[in-house]
């Protein structure tokens, strides 16, 4: 399976083909921010009672990704286990990408993002999960680039010196030479190493908190009964395990498969080896998964909420994403593969979570709020409800977030020193 | 409101003319003894439900009129552009007898929304009303999400999260909110909270019905007299307690450190696996 026999070539058709679709998919993007403006922003909501919807569940899901994929590449620098460290830099710059990317997600969906910088400085709300959350993160975010700095930062000053004219100043201001001698810092491959595992350490501490404050954002809220309690934060923090797996994985997978590169014995070990943790996180989140549904049908007010998923409106995407693709399947699947060290099984395994995680959020986010608890109109919520299914504008906008996460992420393989080689 | 009228306006207001002012300074400083809790009330038993408390209200507090608005008066729900409905309840039990209930935000005691903005856009004046600053508010809408009563909405207009205010700005024009002074049948009355709640008490007994908002969500600076129970009109009750109380979210949030914890501690765990390389 593994045998490549296709060159890579960024250069190649193809390769531009997929760079201007993404581009494309952002300028869409683009067009419906640029009427959210024009018209007003109910251009992006289906109903004003489900007033958090995919913009939230795709922050959601980002920002879980970028918890996973620190948690499993500190692994390497944090914890030093050497084989980890293979796929360090990789998981690491998708971490950064994907909570910056998240991070879009949910500025898009503020009303007054600028606001929100200033008077999360100005007037913190230590009450509040939210200003926890918007504050841990942003620390998450600086630690986490210091990070991939210090994993990079020798063979971006490999790369400028091999290098000359634009090119060499680049990656010259990229490792920050001038201003490192300034202040009289001399690196070394001996510091970075250090360094990059205490500013990882650092990264994990802040993603796992302010990850877990993300969980009590929803967690807290007493008045929406499927969120309310301790269960969301910890789900939260096992998904992440899952989630940062199912990325490092796919994308290790796919980039050495288009770029046409052969996978190291070393790498391919390493592969079947987080297959195995990541099929068996998958099956704690059944568990938990079971969990949720029994525990919530005793609740009279959760087991509305619960019922819509089970029965209602959201069974056919609960059973086949969240429970078939995202997570059964996907188990045998990755079983089977490394038995049989079958790389496009786990491949396949891992986009299908992935795929799964998304539809997920998006239930999470939306069932919840089907029942108030309290319906001052007497009513059913399914009759006040329209449509459950994001606008066309909002699916816009989320594919546009999408399509430049994946932008970047090829631009940075292309440029930045991402390879799986140990040192 | 009742004979002393004057005098508890002139406090009120007063009282609110301070408020008003450290708002926009940013800060609470009014000294609690100075101040004098106020209160409405609704009585659906004698609403008519002429719906001029809705005008009234959009008028004050210069609202658009929203697209369900003009197509149809049956039913009306919250929005961003609306802050009080008048809807029409049924009591299960009686099911021809139908009551009009005027609906907006409770202002709580200790008010859900307000721990849960990120920013402290919203805040409890001494006095009662609940108010959002409009100038803070960065459009998260985690306030509707916390509020039991799902109370304030979104305006996508202007992208933030409006509601009721207990028209705590007409201090200058020396009168009760808008919507109180549009009641022709006294269904609304406005006072101190003590003599409201005494009123409202009595009243309640009288008739046999129930007061929402005496227990509620930690007990609320709106009441409103119902003929009957919530549930038996088809209304989901807040629980009689604080919502969303600060020990709550950190037993919550205790419970996430702990798996963060263990996570970390399975994480060395593995890592020791690596010990042989
Ligand atoms: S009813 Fe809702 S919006 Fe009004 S004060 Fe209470 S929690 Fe806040
Ligand atoms: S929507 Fe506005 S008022 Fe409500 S919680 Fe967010 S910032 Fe605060």
């Amino acid at each position: 399976m593994h045998e490549i026999t296709q060159t890579g070539n960024t250069k190649s058709p193809a390769y531009y083909i997929w760079i201007s679709s993404l581009i494309a998919i952002i300028v869409l993007a683009g067009y419906a921010l640029v009427m959210s403006f024009l018209i007003d922003m109910e251009i992006f909501e289906f109903s004003l009672k489900i007033i958090w919807a995919m913009a939230v569940s795709n922050y959601v899901f980002f920002v879980v990704s970028s918890t996973g994929l620190c948690m499993v590449s500190s692994l390497g620098h944090v914890f030093g286990m050497k084989r980890y460290e293979l796929i360090g830099k990789r998981g690491v710059f998708l971490a950064i990408i994907t909570i910056i990317f998240g991070m879009t997600s949910i500025g898009l969906h503020l009303g007054h993002p600028e606001r929100a910088m200033i008077y999360n400085v100005l007037t913190p709300n230590i009450r509040s999960a939210i200003w926890w959350m918007g504050t841990l993160y942003t620390f998450y975010i600086v630690f986490i680039m210091i990070e991939f700095w210090f994993l990079t930062r020798a063979e971006l000053a490999e790369i400028a010196s091999n290098s000359t004219g634009i090119k060499q100043k680049v990656y010259n201001l990229l490792t920050l030479e001038k201003l490192l001698e300034k202040v009289g810092f001399i690196p070394s491959v001996e510091k970075d190493h250090k360094l990059a595992q205490i500013v990882g350490a650092l990264a994990l501490i802040s993603g796992l908190s302010a990850h877990n404050t993300l969980g009590g954002v929803f967690g807290q809220t007493e008045a929406r009964a499927y969120w309310y309690g301790a269960y969301y934060p910890a789900y939260f923090l096992l998904s992440a395990g899952f989630c940062g797996y199912a990325w490092v994985v796919g994308a290790t997978i796919i980039t050495y498969k288009i770029k046409g590169e052969e996978i190291s014995r070393k790498l391919r070990d390493l592969i079947f080896e987080m297959a195995k943790i990541f099929a068996l996180l998958l099956s704690v989140g059944l568990l938990f998964t079971t969990y949720k549904l029994t525990s919530g049908l005793f609740d009279p007010v959760k087991a509305k909420s619960i019922m819509l998923l089970i029965k209602g409106p959201f069974s056919f995407p609960f059973y086949l994403f969240e429970v078939a693709i995202g997570t059964v399947l996907p188990i045998f699947i990755l079983l089977y593969s490394t038995r049989k060290e079958n790389i496009a099984g786990v491949l396949t395994a891992s986009i299908m979570v992935l795929v799964g995680v998304f539809v997920m959020r998006y239930d999470f986010v939306v069932v919840a709020q089907v029942y108030p608890l309290f319906n001052p109109m007497g009513k059913d919520a399914l009759e006040i409800i329209p449509s459950f299914f994001p606008t066309l504008m909002e699916i816009f906008v989320i594919a546009g977030i999408i399509a430049g996460c994946l932008l970047v992420y090829t631009l940075g393989v292309k440029y930045l020193p991402l390879k799986e080689e140990s040192h | 409101m009742t004979k002393n009228k004057g005098i508890t306006r002139r406090q009120f207001l007063g009282g609110l003319a301070v408020t008003s002012a450290s708002l926009t300074l940013g800060s609470t400083g009014l000294v609690e003894a100075e101040t004098k809790r106020y209160a409405k009330l609704h009585d659906s038993t004698k609403c008519i439900g002429c719906k001029r408390c809705m005008s009234a209200c959009k008028r004050w507090n210069k609202l658009k009129i929203d697209r369900a608005e003009e197509l149809t008066d049956r039913e009306t729900d919250l929005t961003g552009n609306t802050w009080v409905v008048v809807n029409l309840t049924r009591d299960v039990n009686n099911r021809e007898v139908l009551y009009y209930l005027h609906w907006a935000c409770q202002h709580c005691g200790e008010p859900a929304c307000r721990g849960a903005c990120p920013v402290k856009a919203i805040s409890k004046l001494p006095e009662g009303p609940v108010v959002i600053d409009e100038k803070k508010c960065i459009g998260c809408r985690y306030c509707y999400q916390s509020c039991p009563y799902k109370i304030p909405r979104f305006d996508l207009e202007k992208r933030i999260t409006r509601k009721c205010t207990m028209c705590f700005n007409r201090i200058e024009s020396h009168i009760d909110p808008a919507c109180v002074a549009a009641c022709p049948v006294i269904a609304l009355e406005f006072g101190l909270k003590d003599e409201i709640l005494k009123k409202a008490r009595e009243r309640t007994e009288a008739i046999g019905g129930y007061l929402l908002g005496e227990y509620e969500a930690g007990g609320t600076d709106f009441l409103t007299i119902l003929p009957a129970k919530p549930e038996e009109l088809g209304l989901v009750i807040a629980p009689k307690k604080v919502v969303n109380e600060d020990l709550d979210k950190i037993r919550i949030s205790g419970y996430g450190f702990l798996t963060a914890a263990v996570i970390t501690g399975l994480m060395y765990i593995y890592s020791r696996t690596d010990k042989g390389e």
